[in-house]
């Protein structure tokens, strides 16, 4: 049974048992030798028999010293080591990933079989830590934990769509060996090596030190993939249509040539169709237009299905929509394309519109009532009320959409105060209107318009414009000559989006091109203050939702289809909540509410779809500490496992040592004393 | 306690010796200590002696001159003396490790008392005039030193500095010492040799004859201490030999005869060694007073004469 101390250190005081000989041995060496001359004259005297150092009486000096180990022995405090706590030779700690593109040809179930096959036979001088690679890595089995447990807990583990970061698995696994017992300290990762995961966070300072890494062999360099990401669907106002357009990201890497694309919305099949994956471009944008009701919520999935696909997990995509929730536009025009456009008979169920009077701009100024968007040209700037209104709004954060018709010294200094230096107005001749050159096509207005269903915004002529410098603003229309023509302000919590031109003929043809009216929804949508908090999320994500204010809710519940998942507190109008590792739509509703207040779509990340792997990933010689020759290898001696300091204390065998200490000091007591008795 | 009526040879203190600081201390205190006590100065009957005269020439210095001559004759005289010794005198030591013993009597080690009488007779042979040289054995590697015996009066200094620095560090070395003794000495000398001769070797005694035999006049210095002569131990002890290092339990009451015997027998032989040889044995003990070593050396000098 092995043998340990408490307290070693006090074996130090073994030491004062040499000095006592030591000193005894000395004197008798100066004490009892002659050192002499005519020794030549002895010559017939006996050597002598024994030792000068020789000790006169063995026994007692032996019980003396006995007594005084005894005594040392118990103040070092013994104790029996169980038979779980064996020397630790290593430390190891396994990091599992669970990220979606482990899951690609069940990698992700086979090194649970592996972990869980190294804890079942480990040895027992080795330690074992599990940490599962997830969005926010944790510690499913930790050193010392009882190896049924971890293998209950690592049998519940269930692959997960989540994407994960190398890096902070490998943190958290050095500081989880920064306090381990093993004289060696290993890592080893269970994973798929991907190569987006090791290159994003390379650039980190090194901090693995004398920790042995062992990564997984890859196989292959990249694996076949189909997968959908990125779901964007809004909606359009065409004539008297409420239309849907959805876009999503078609990705396909390997040998497949075709995909089967079905898009469901509200139960109902939209799209079912298979797209030729041959000679198209790695990344393919699937779009699709189809009419719903403005007022209900919309819910809806893509998949694709083909072959080869090693990862399953990433062919589907979610997504949801809210109803349409009538806007109030405060118009103060004169265009009357805009005044149509904005009138009940087009935008009726959409926007509102309040057209503003010049001369009553006191009134409205006097009023409390704010429209969600300002629409208003720039010739009514040159009325300071018409400026005020205008700031009103930008510093309120309502929208505000400002048409550059006209510039005057007045209206420059409030073109100034928003961010804005005018530059001249330039005026083409007839005939030779610049058109549009670039629109930001990923910006939200301008999204929909890749698809050609909605016109062409090529078309759109410019021939009278204001120069604009935006310097707190980003421009979204270039024209022909690199001219900013649309600009979105930065300057203010409200959303400004600032026109080059007024909307009329003298200016444009936009007005009566067919983009104009998608156009100009599409704009007030984004003009108008909504919920900044996203709507979309990946699988784990953590959200803070922000409830409406002056409501009185005690928790936040988010549901699926079926069941309640989440009940998160509300706490000072917030409540926080994790998305549910699945992908699919969530709604969310208010304490035992059933009404849907939003609706949430968890998607995987689009990296994760890409199978690509490094074999030695850089980034790890990176995050390793280079330490001088020689000193690479760790020198701490093989620790003992632990055992509790009350387990310790319990067991009594320093009181066996101080009384088998005391007893050879009696014994000792009474030889000397018969020893005196005897030479009296 | 001394007292003012006794003379300077009455007052010796063995301890007072060992407390002085520095062999030339010593040298003067043995000497003059020991001079006082003679009746006749020694200086007298070794001065330089007159011998003749010759006729005055100029250039001669006239301090020489004999007026009380030119006042009874009036003629101008130089007078001329006579070295009175050309003897060339050589002290030779033994720096065997058994020289380093001191019992508990003495004032000193044997090679301390060697080596203070050593320094008192150069002292007292370069007052006389007489040309003092040193044989030793040194160092570890026990290499022959010799200084060239001389009259200048820095002699005494180098044989001074030459005798404080010998150390009884070597083993038996008592017959190369006479071998090189032998080998460097080349005319007739007087050889003052300071050892206890306890190194038990024909090869010595061998020596002894070879310095007769090349018209060498020898005195031996045996230098003994009182516990080696007399065996005074009572307590069992473990003796060790200072030069082999070997061991022996001696039990002194029981040894003590045998000791004694064995070591008067060794005396006998050497005594009658040098009466067969002619030299002269004088033991110092190293507890008494070394003037009776000095008084021998002066008779025997007068003999030499």
């Amino acid at each position: 049974m092995p043998f340990s101390f408490l307290n070693p250190w006090f074996w130090l005081g073994a030491l004062v048992v040499a000095a006592p000989i030591w000193l005894h041995l000395r004197r008798k060496r100066e004490t009892n030798v002659v050192e002499f001359a005519a020794l030549r004259f002895l010559d017939d005297q006996p050597e002598p028999r024994r030792s000068p150092l020789r000790l006169r009486d063995v026994v007692l000096f032996a019980l003396r010293v006995l007594a005084l180990l005894l005594v040392l022995a118990a103040f070092a405090w013994p104790y029996l080591r169980g038979a779980d706590t064996a020397p630790i030779k290593e430390s190891r700690v396994y990091i599992l990933d669970n990220t979606l593109s482990h899951q690609a040809n069940d990698g992700f179930t086979r090194d649970r079989d592996r972990v869980l096959s190294e804890v079942s036979k480990g040895a027992s001088d080795i330690q074992m830590a599990v940490i599962e690679l997830t969005s926010a890595p944790r510690v499913v089995v930790s050193f010392g934990e009882n190896r049924e447990a971890a293998k209950q807990k690592l049998k519940a583990l269930e692959p997960s769509f989540q994407r994960g970061s190398y890096l902070a698995a490998f943190r958290q696994a050095n500081s989880l060996l920064g306090n381990s017992l093993g004289e060696q300290k290993r890592i080893i990762l269970l994973g798929d090596n991907q190569e987006n995961q090791w290159t994003e966070q390379a650039d980190t300072p090194a901090f693995l030190r004398n920790v042995q890494v062992d990564l997984p062999k890859i196989t292959a360099l990249a694996l076949p993939n189909l997968s959908l990401s990125e779901p964007r669907v809004q909606r359009i106002f065409l004539g008297d249509k409420s239309l849907v357009n959805f876009t999503v990201k078609l990705s396909h890497a390997g040998e497949a040539k075709t995909a089967d694309i079905v898009l469901r919305a509200n139960e109902q099949v939209i799209f079912n169709r298979a797209v030729e994956l041959e000679n198209q471009p790695e990344t393919i944008l699937l779009q699709a237009q189809w009419e719903a009701d403005p007022a209900t919520w919309l819910r809806g999935e893509a998949t694709v299905d083909g072959t080869p696909d090693a990862l399953a997990g990433d062919n589907r995509v979610f997504f949801s929509l809210a109803p349409v929730i009538e806007g109030k536009v405060a118009l103060l025009a004169q265009s009357p394309y805009l005044r149509l456009a904005l009138s009940p008979e087009v935008m009726r169920g959409q926007w509102a519109t309040r057209v503003l009077e010049p001369t009553k701009l006191a009134a409205e100024l006097a009023g409390t009532e704010d429209a969600d968007v300002l629409v208003v040209e720039s010739n009514y700037l040159q009325s300071g009320d018409a400026r005020k209104l205008l700031w009103r709004y930008v510093t309120n954060g309502r929208g505000v959409v400002l048409l550059v018709n006209r510039v005057t010294p007045s209206i420059s200094g409030c073109l100034r105060e928003l961010g804005f230096e005018a530059e001249g107005t330039v005026s083409t001749e007839k005939g030779s209107a610049e058109r549009f050159q670039f629109v930001y096509s990923n910006h939200p207005i301008f999204h929909p318009f890749l698809s050609p269903d909605y016109g062409s915004l090529m078309d759109v002529k410019v021939s009278k414009y204001v120069q604009l410098k935006g310097s707190q603003a980003m421009p979204l229309i270039f024209s022909e000559k690199g001219a900013g023509l649309f600009f979105q302000g930065t300057k203010f919590p409200g959303k400004l989006f600032v026109a080059a031109f007024g909307l009329d003929r003298e200016h444009t043809s936009w007005p009566i091109d067919q983009t104009f009216i998608p156009f100009l929804d599409l704009t007030l949508q984004t003009a108008r203050a909504e919920d900044p908090a996203p709507t979309t999320f990946e699988p784990g994500e953590i959200s803070k939702i922000q409830l409406p204010a002056g409501l009185a809710v005690r928790e936040a519940v988010l549901r699926d289809e079926r069941r309640v998942l989440i009940r998160a507190p509300v706490e000072q109008g917030r409540a926080q909540v994790r998305m549910p590792d699945k992908p699919g739509v969530y709604t969310l509703s208010y304490d035992d509410g059933t009404q849907v207040e939003k609706m949430f779509s968890v998607n995987p990340s689009p990296k994760e779809s890409r199978l690509t792997y490094v074999d030695a990933p850089e980034a790890l010689k990176m995050w390793r500490v280079n330490l001088p020759p020689g000193t690479g290898k760790p020198g701490a001696p093989a620790a003992w496992g632990k055992m509790s300091l009350s387990g310790i204390l319990q067991q009594r065998w320093w009181w066996w040592m101080v009384m088998g200490g005391l007893a050879a000091l009696m014994l000792e007591m009474a030889l000397a004393d018969a020893k005196v008795r005897q030479a009296r | 306690m001394p007292t003012a009526t006794q003379t300077l040879s009455e007052r010796f203190d063995p301890k007072m010796l060992a407390a002085l600081e520095g062999l030339d201390f010593k040298a003067r205190y043995v000497m003059e200590g020991f001079l006082s006590g003679l009746h006749d100065s020694p200086f007298h009957g070794f001065s330089v002696e007159f011998s003749d005269y010759r006729n005055y020439q100029p250039g001669d210095d006239l301090r020489h001159l004999d007026w009380r001559l030119y006042a009874r004759s009036d003629r101008l005289c130089i007078k001329r003396y006579m070295q009175e010794t050309n003897a060339r005198f050589y002290i030779v030591c033994d720096t065997s490790a058994s020289m380093r013993y001191q019992g508990g009597a003495a004032w000193g080690s044997k090679l301390e008392c060697a080596k203070v009488l050593a320094a008192a007779l150069t002292w007292f042979l370069l007052k006389q005039n007489d040309a003092a040289g040193m044989v030793t054995l040194s160092g570890e590697r026990e290499v022959p030193e010799f200084i060239r015996p001389s009259q200048r009066p820095n002699q005494f200094g180098l044989m001074l500095r030459q005798l404080e620095s010998l150390r009884a560090t070597g083993g038996a070395c008592l017959s190369r010492l006479l071998q090189d003794t032998i080998r460097l000495l080349h005319r007739r000398s007087v050889i003052l040799f300071f050892s206890d001769l306890l190194e038990p070797s024909d090869d010595v005694a061998m020596g002894f004859k070879q310095l007769r035999f090349h018209g060498h006049e020898v005195i031996i210095f045996q230098v003994l201490d009182r516990d080696e002569t007399e065996f005074p131990f009572t307590e069992s002890r473990l003796f060790e030999d200072l030069e082999t290092g070997e061991r022996r339990m001696v039990t002194p009451a029981a040894a003590r005869e045998s000791y004694l015997a064995r070591f008067n027998a060794f005396m006998d032989a050497h005594r009658e060694l040098f009466r067969s040889l002619e030299m002269t044995h004088c033991v110092v003990r190293t507890d008494e007073n070394p003037w009776r070593a000095l008084a021998l050396f002066l008779e025997e000098r007068k003999r030499l004469k």
